[in-house]
């Protein structure tokens, strides 16, 4: 029990240094990742609607990647943004 | 008194903060439900909604929230005496800071994670949106003024900082190699890279500004000014990952462990406060009510929360459980920072006229010199204590700013890029608010232009009261607790707004002002002026949003309901 606990209070310290140090720095990155993805499906999407972009036969390998991320992608296009989306 | 009793004090008020009145409010009034989804698990895309650990979350919000305005705030409000500016930290946070960080997680949460813009569009009117974000502009510019004077001061006034800056900065740009180009191990860059940022610190010591560049240029505020800009510009057009981000992730470890030890050296030390405990009602920078209470703005109450709380975390907490221990005990922990600063001033000093003759020099001289005396306390020498005081506190400033300007060139683009498209270029964005920043910086006196910095993110925070408010009511829950806060804050910040632009415009008018301060106090008394009148209009708004709400609850339910 104390060394649940122990071990609690270590991985607690351990998760808020990370918090403090580190984690802007992860939601950075995912960002960038997310803007790169944005405009890779909006290559691909073309393409999906009937507007040849890339050659079929890259588009139909490349759909099975693109698919499962449409949805996030689309909710993430849509949602209202403002200025202070871009402080935190 | 003893700075012990003060530190025992905060600590009695943030405990009953937290454990009755927070957990009252949170239990009883917003009725935070451990199952209802919350954005993060609802929407998450693995980017900005993502559920994510409270200890991480306390750590972020802890990081974002805490910059150099709790430490500067109470070392400037002393000069009313101690004891009303500790009063304000802990009633304000007690009363007023942890209910307006929770509840702008908490109604973000319960609206999808929608930011400001859109809640103010959806509680209160579509005008309240547009006046709330051209609003926002005008208050990162006074934040990046307020905060550029607190680093051209410091660079100025302890000599050794600048080496310390430079060390810090080689040391970032070094991690952020290590890290995403070199893929070396996180422990090994860390150990090396805030090595390095201590050496410097020491390499300040022996190397001081003036014995580089020439006394001329090391008193040089348009030298300082520039640097800290260009500093600026670099973290607002490199890729995040290069610079801003580790350089600050290198930072807070000289912060934490300043901090940390600071805080044993105050226990070990014990001093009494040597300054009064109260002086005068008015005082060179205003009267105690409404100036005093926009001064002390972190440490107490700040609209900047509100933003970090309603567009970062509430986006990802995984459950509405995490916003009490998060939002509202990161509130009580920076009051325990304001409280740390409050007596570092109260107690460094033998006199007030030796305080006066420091705090004419900056705040950062002030916190550097009580740093220095309580790492002493653990065997730091002096000078290189004083040092690392000095970059603790350019630290904490530049980290805000450097972001504050990357969020400028991204709001040019946003108003102005329909005007003509030069507007979208980041370097022009960046380059514009860079030269604001340095004419507010250049001509501005600090004082008043930390109190115009405090009202407009005071204001911020009333704002985000009256969400708070429309939200309780419009769901019919009790909103007393949020409602009256908001009025003080509103009414305060308004007459301390129209107290200063006044004071700024007579000197113009006068022509008590000429050169450089005329041109700083017209264009600070004319931006509080555009505050005064965007707060107004959007009181204005809530109240016939509020009156709606009253108007819906009194209205007869339908038989079905």
């Amino acid at each position: 029990m104390t060394e649940k606990k122990k071990g609690g209070f270590f991985k607690a310290v351990k998760e808020f240094a990370y918090g403090v140090a580190a984690h802007d720095s992860a939601r950075f990155a995912l960002k960038t990742r997310a803007s790169m993805e944005h405009l890779f499906i909006l290559i691909t999407m073309g393409d999906m609607l009937g507007v040849p972009i890339l050659p079929p036969y890259y588009s139909l390998r490349l759909l099975p990647y693109v698919v499962p991320q449409i949805s996030t992608w689309k909710r993430r296009m849509l949602r209202e943004k403002d200025l202070t989306d871009a402080l935190a | 008194m003893n700075s012990v009793y003060v530190l025992i004090l905060g600590f009695i008020v943030a405990f009953l903060g937290y454990r009755v009145y927070a957990k009252y409010i949170d239990t009883k009034v917003m009725k935070a439900d451990p199952k209802r989804a919350t954005p993060a698990t609802m929407y998450m895309d693995g980017v900005e909604f993502m559920p994510t650990s409270k200890n991480i979350l306390f750590g972020y919000q802890f990081k974002s929230i805490a910059g150099a305005a709790p430490i500067i705030g109470p070392i400037i409000a002393i000069q009313w005496g101690w004891l009303p500016a500790l009063i304000w930290i802990l009633a304000g946070t007690f009363f007023i800071g942890w209910v307006h960080d929770y509840s702008s997680a908490m109604i973000a949460m319960r609206n999808d994670g929608a930011s400001f813009g859109g809640l103010s569009h959806k509680l209160i009117s579509p005008r309240a949106r547009i006046i709330l974000l051209s609003f926002v502009y005008f208050y990162l510019l006074l934040i990046a003024g307020a905060f550029g004077n607190v680093v051209v001061s410091t660079a100025i006034g302890l000599k050794a900082a600048p080496m310390a800056w430079l060390l810090l900065t080689i040391g970032g740009i070094l991690a952020g190699q290590m890290i995403y180009r070199w893929k070396k191990d996180i422990i090994l860059t860390t150990v090396v890279t805030v090595v390095i940022a201590l050496f410097g610190i020491y390499l300040g010591t022996i190397a001081p500004s003036n014995t580089i560049i020439g006394d001329e240029l090391a008193n040089s505020r348009p030298l300082w000014a520039v640097v800290a800009f260009v500093f600026c510009y670099f973290a607002a057009v490199l890729p995040i990952w290069r610079f801003a981000l580790p350089i600050n992730y290198v930072a807070s470890y000289i912060v934490f462990l300043g901090l940390l030890f600071g805080i044993i050296g105050i226990f070990v030390l014990h001093p009494d406060f040597t300054l009064p405990a109260y002086t005068d009602f008015t005082i060179k920078i205003g009267p105690l009510w409404p100036i005093m209470f926009v001064t002390i703005a972190c440490g107490a109450i700040s609209g900047w929360h509100s933003i970090v709380s309603s567009s970062g975390t509430a986006r990802q907490l995984e459950s509405e459980m995490d916003a009490r221990p998060v939002c509202g005990g990161v509130m009580f922990v920076e009051m325990m920072l304001a409280v740390f600063a409050l007596i570092i001033a109260g107690t460094i000093y033998a006199s007030p006229a030796e305080y006066g003759a420091a705090i004419a020099k900056g705040p950062g001289a002030v916190f550097a010199a009580g740093v220095s005396k309580f790492l002493g306390v653990l065997g730091m020498p002096t000078d290189i204590g004083r040092a690392y005081g000095s970059v603790m506190m350019i630290v904490l400033a530049i980290t805000i700013m450097q972001l504050v300007i990357r969020f400028m060139r991204i709001a040019t683009s946003e108003l102005l890029s329909d005007v003509s498209p030069i507007f979208k270029n980041a370097h022009v964005g960046t380059i514009i608010a860079s030269i604001l920043g340095i004419t507010v910086v250049l001509t501005g006196w600090w004082q008043y232009l930390w109190v115009l910095f405090g009202g407009a993110n005071q204001l911020m925070a009333s704002l985000a009261l009256m969400l708070i408010t429309a939200y309780l009511m419009s769901e019919g829950k009790p909103y007393a607790w949020a409602f009256y806060p908001m009025i003080f804050m509103f009414v305060t910040t308004i007459a301390a707004l129209l107290y200063t632009s006044f004071t700024l415009m007579q000197k113009v008018f006068s022509g008590a002002v000429k050169g450089e301060a005329l041109i700083g106090n017209t264009m600070m008394g004319v931006i509080g002026f555009f505050l005064v009148i965007a707060a107004l209009t959007l009181g204005f708004e809530g109240l016939k949003a509020f009156k709606r709400y009253r108007k819906l609850r009194l209205q007869p339910k339908p038989a079905s309901a």
